[in-house]
């Protein structure tokens, strides 16, 4: 679709996924009538970012720094009154865009670098994009920002636990370097979604009866004997709900029913299926944005009872490596985040969807105090067992993705 | 150089060979011939040697993938093959009659490997059959004292194969950090 407009205006995107880029950049061609056009971020004049992609947080971080003093437009679901950004809610409509963009624009300067320079490359999946992908570091979550071509196989970021594509969202009140702040990380899960959807599974599991979550928001259908739940809404959605505290007014709202499975199964789109506990264990990560619920200690030994079935669950940074060393013994949260030198909110965001789905607990027994658990002990092919790792993950391999 | 080896075992049709050849950065050499015994009942040709394939790693080395023959008359190789094994891989069928017995058959048969190194296991087929469930296997892991991972995968994808053998690897070292997050 051609841009029909002399002058469009230059947006880079962020915190979309492919599909979404390119509605947005079909959105502006068309409903805008091309006042303004997708281009990579060196060429913009104005970046628009999805507030509620889950690592927003730190990519405006991270645009504040590579783009001082562009304007940058949030797009969220919710009101945001973030100093230096102009909210537009979504869903966005042509007018409100256009009006904000132009109102945004700086004004024109001759000869800028800007100006002279070639035309803007109208995609944004430009080299440098993808690079990105491939260069990602470990607050690397700019790797998300763009879409990456497609793949034979899914990207090692986006399918291995170090993948920062995880989407632990953030909670802009605590400061994770702050030893202080991560003790008090915790949250109280009956405020949130998760503590409903939890007990409704386990009622529906106990009675064997398919049931109808109802809530302020959309129902939510438990099939126990499949062990699926069907919901009309995507991740996205999901996220920002499982997010927000369930006020009086809203808890009282929910409310469990019985219902016939066979006959509400068959009108269901099949696509909306969703196994229970994967369902489950996103919720919990959604809603612990790397705190702990308020039934666990930071400092008492946490033991496993076994590994998540991680092949079928949404993996988060270091999950493997938190749950390996907790299967060789209980230990609590932070001496498992000094022992493996990870972030603590990595940690509990793993041990938070563990406990969701019953397979860890905390330590009650006064014994497991006295003993101070020893550090993981190095293992003699530790280099070539790294070389294996960095190979799976992609960056010494096959596939195209070295 | 040293020979290193990961060892993909399990019973016929569990997706060994399928495993390796989603990882492995070689063709598999495989030693399929058409079954002509029991295990004809459930695919048309068996590995009667074993599988290899590779993976190559920075720095020119090489990590082997070897897969154990699938039927118990050639066991006798298994304890040629782990030598130099960093690791074991069991894939289990969860569509056999009796996958637990699978389970505790080569828990046993590979005993003193595992207590060298370390295993993951990955269970095949859940799409066909539910039953048992991931938690049934952990049940019966616990009986027998050992919490390893278990997953259900699909061999044919690099990535379920992928993160197996990544938690295998962080079993036997939780400390390891690769140089891509």
């Amino acid at each position: 679709m051609k841009a029909t407009h002399p002058d469009p205006i230059r947006v880079a995107l962020f915190g979309m996924d492919a599909r979404s880029l390119k509605t947005f950049e079909l959105y502006l061609a068309g409903p805008c009538h091309g006042a303004a056009v997708v281009v990579v971020e060196d060429e913009a004049e104005i970046d628009l970012l999805d507030a509620d992609f889950p690592t927003a947080g730190e990519l405006l971080q991270s645009r504040w720094t590579a783009a001082p003093g562009r304007p940058i437009v949030l797009l969220s679901l919710q009101p945001l009154a973030i100093a230096n950004t102009t909210y537009l809610a979504k869903p966005v409509n042509a007018e409100a865009l256009m009006n904000t963009l132009n109102g945004l624009r700086p004004a024109p300067q001759t000869a800028s670098p800007a100006d002279t320079a070639p035309a803007p490359k109208t995609t944004a999946t430009s080299e440098k994009h993808s690079g990105l992908v491939d260069e990602a570091t470990p607050q690397g979550d700019a790797a998300v920002q763009t879409p990456s071509p497609p793949r034979p196989r899914r990207h090692p970021i986006e399918s291995n636990e170090g993948g920062f594509t995880a989407l632990l969202g953030v909670t802009g009140d605590i400061d994770f370097d702050d030893p202080k702040q991560i003790i008090a990380a915790r949250f109280d899960p009956n405020l949130y979604f998760l503590s409903y959807a939890h007990e409704a599974f386990k009622r529906a599991s106990e009675y064997g009866q398919a049931m109808q979550l109802h809530s302020a928001w959309k129902p939510v259908l438990i099939f126990p004997g499949s062990r699926q739940v069907w919901l009309d809404a995507d991740d996205k959605q999901t996220r920002v709900f499982a997010g927000m505290e369930q006020k009086k007014n809203l808890a009282g709202a929910i409310s469990l029913t019985p219902v016939d499975a066979a006959a509400v199964r068959a009108t269901k789109a099949p696509d909306k299926f969703q196994d229970m506990d994967a369902f489950l264990w996103k919720l919990a990560i959604w809603t612990s944005k790397g705190r702990l619920p308020m039934t666990l200690n930071a400092q008492q030994p946490v033991y496993i009872r076994h590994w998540p079935n991680f092949t079928r669950l949404m993996m988060t940074p270091d999950a493997l490596r938190v749950v390996a060393l907790l299967a060789q013994g209980p230990r609590s949260p932070l001496e498992v985040a000094q022992s493996l030198n990870i972030r603590a909110n990595y940690v509990f965001v793993v041990i938070t969807a563990c406990w969701s789905l019953g397979l860890l607990d905390q330590r009650t027994r006064s014994a497991d105090y006295l003993v101070t658990p020893e550090p993981p002990k190095p293992d003699k092919k530790q280099d070539l067992l790294t070389k294996i790792l960095n190979r799976l993950r992609g960056d010494a391999g096959k596939g195209g993705y070295a | 150089m040293s020979q290193y080896k990961i060892i993909f075992t399990g019973p016929v049709g569990a997706g060994k060979t399928t495993a390796i050849k989603s990882i492995s950065d070689k063709d598999v050499v495989g030693t399929d011939v058409a079954a002509s015994d029991m295990t004809k009942q459930r695919k048309a040709s068996t590995t009667v040697a074993m599988d290899y394939g590779v993976m190559n790693l920075a720095g020119g080395e090489k990590i082997h993938l070897y897969g154990t023959p699938g039927q118990e008359r050639f066991d006798f190789m298994w304890d040629i093959l782990t030598t130099g094994g960093i690791g074991l891989i069991l894939l289990l069928d969860n569509t056999r009659a009796d996958p637990f017995q699978d389970l505790k058959f080569f828990l046993a048969a590979f005993d003193g490997f595992i207590q060298s190194t370390a295993v993951a296991i990955g269970i095949t087929q859940t799409d066909i059959s539910a039953t048992p469930t991931l938690a049934d296997y952990h049940q019966q892991l616990q009986a027998l004292g050992i919490k390893p991972p278990v997953f259900a995968i699909d061999a044919r994808e690099y990535n379920d194969v992928s993160l197996l053998v990544q938690a295998l690897l962080y079993s036997l070292d939780p400390g390891l950090a690769s140089d891509n997050p």
